[in-house]
This record gives C-alpha cells, structure tokens and sequence, in this order.
C-alpha cells in the first residue's frame, strides 16, 4: 500500500540501482592506443590516443604501472607527463612491429612502425598518482 | 689389327683393375665409428707401468662437420631458454632544441631498430626482388624487405649516446612454451 510521503523501498532502491550503476559505468576504465613511426633510423611521428571506454571491458587488471599525477582526471595528460615510463611499460606490455625497408639502385630507405594495438586500461586516479593496468 | 686387339685388352685390364681400387676405398661415409683401443708403450721401456690401454673414438669426419653445425645455430631446445642479443641504432633528428631532447628521441628510434633486429632473427624476413634490364643494361634494381611480428617482454640491456648516434642493446629470452601455444 502506497503511503502518502511515497513508496519509500521503491525510491531506495532506485537511488540504489543509479549509484551502483553510476559506478559501474566504466568512467575508470579507458581504451589506450600507442603507435611511433621510425624513418631511416629517425623517429618520425608518434601518436597516443585515449578514449574513455563506451561499454564495460572484459577481464582482469594486469601488471599495473603507477603514474605521477597532480590529482586530474586527464589520462592524456598524465601518460604525456610520465612518457618515459609509459613507454617502457608499453614495451613489456608488447609492440607489433611493422618494418619495411626498400632499396632502389643501392640507395636504401625504411619505416619501421611499432603499434600498441588498442588496450583497455582500468584506471584509478588519486590525489597524487594514477594507477593503470591493461585488462586481459 | 693386332696393335688395335692389344689396346683394347689393355683397356679392358686397366678398366677392371680401376673398379677393384674403387671398391677396396670405402667413402667416409662407410667409415665405421666404433670405439677402438690402442696399446701405448712407454718410450724408454723403464716405466713401472709397461703398458696402458686408451680407448679411442674413431669419428666419421662428415658426421662431426655435421654435429659441429648443429651446435653452432641458434636453435630452441624444449628444456633450455634462448637468449637473443641485438644492438639496434638510431640517429637524432637534426632540429632539436636540447641534448636531451636529441638524446629522448634517438633512443626511441634505436629501440626501434631493436625490434626489428629481434623480429628479423626470430620470425625472418620477407624479401621481393625487382631488376629492369633495357638494352642489355640494368636500368632499375630494387629490392623491398619486409618483417611483421608482434613483441613482448624486450629488455633493453645497454644504452650508449655518443655524436648523435645512440646505441641500445636489447635481449630477449625465448621458450620452448612461448611458441607451444
């Protein structure tokens, strides 16, 4: 029967389902993709791209690495200013390699591309670090 | 006639006897490699022990060739790890604002060159060949090379920078479980 304040364990259980849901929504997990071109032997472009993850990742955290950070929410930011370190956890986590090399009358030119093909991190920010682990 | 008749049995003499010699000579391949013994006596003959027995192995030389080979290549036993060392190389580009920056960016490339060194001995390489002849000349030649592999677990060993050109040697230790999957 309906009270006259209102249906009490309906409104409790709804504000139940929003905060495990609003939880649940996958604001900490992101998809990271990494990729640098090196041509003839001189690193020529290198792109990083963060994305929040649209639907929940499948799997457990792996191998986490703990980034440096002032307290934000950019994961971007984060990765650029703890660039060394990321990159040789990126390298443990590993790179495909694409090398083409070609050589027209002896005169020789290459592309080597190392790719981290899109991985879904699951990230914990803090005060003063963030902490990533790839989900496998 | 007659001189013709006394060649032709010379021939046929000399023909026979070259086979007897050829089947007398066994090939290095019949060599049996049974372990024999030989006797060493002391040169003098005033040794308290006159004589002692040694045992010998005797090795079919193409066999060692063969074995020696084996050992020398780089090959993936099911019980042992193997490692494999590179040292890749990478050039600082030439409009950079610092050393380190130069420094930063020539490591990455040498890493790079790691990779590839690492893919190329572990997986190998792909290569097309092109040659344009006109007139008897060779016009073009072109030769393309391609390495695809996916890598993990690269250490990097030793960096050394030095006039631009940074050096990193790099190690990866393979498995017999790594490629049983």
């Amino acid at each position: 029967m309906r009270s006259r304040d209102g249906n009490h364990s309906f409104s409790r259980r709804l504000c139940a389902i929003i905060l495990f849901s609003s939880l649940a929504l996958n604001a900490s997990e992101f998809l990271v993709s990494y990729r640098y071109m090196v041509k003839d032997a001189i690193l020529y472009n290198e792109s990083l791209f963060v994305s929040k993850s649209m639907r929940k990742c499948h799997g457990t955290p792996h191998d986490g690495l703990i980034l440096e950070s002032d307290g934000g929410n950019n994961l971007k930011k984060i990765i650029s200013n703890n660039s060394d370190e990321f990159i040789s956890y990126v390298h443990k986590l590993g790179l495909d390699l694409n090398h083409k090399e070609t050589n027209v009358n002896y005169q020789n030119s290459s592309t080597t591309i190392l790719t981290l093909k899109t991985t879904c991190f699951k990230v914990d920010f803090n005060d003063n670090f963030a902490r990533i682990s790839p989900l496998k | 006639m007659k001189h013709s008749l006394i060649l032709a049995v010379l021939l046929g003499v000399s023909t026979f006897a070259a086979d007897q010699v050829a089947q007398a000579t066994p090939t290095l391949a019949q060599i049996p490699a049974q372990p024999s013994s030989i006797k060493v006596v002391c040169p003098n003959g005033n040794c308290s022990q006159t004589s002692e027995v040694q045992k010998v192995e005797v090795v079919n030389p193409i066999e060692l060739a063969q074995r020696s080979k084996v050992q020398d290549d780089d090959t993936l036993e099911e019980n042992a790890n193997l490692r494999i060392g590179v040292v890749g190389q990478g050039v600082a580009p030439m409009n950079t604002d610092s050393p380190a920056q130069a420094y930063a960016l020539a490591k990455r490339a040498a890493v790079a060159d790691a990779y590839r060194l690492i893919a190329e001995k572990v997986k190998g390489v792909r290569i097309e060949g092109d040659d344009l002849i006109k007139n008897m000349m060779v016009k073009r030649s072109t030769v393309r090379t391609t390495v695809s592999a996916m890598i993990r677990n690269a250490n990097v060993v030793e960096t050394t920078f030095k006039d631009g050109l940074c050096e990193v040697e790099m190690e990866i230790t393979l498995s017999h479980a790594d490629f049983a999957r």
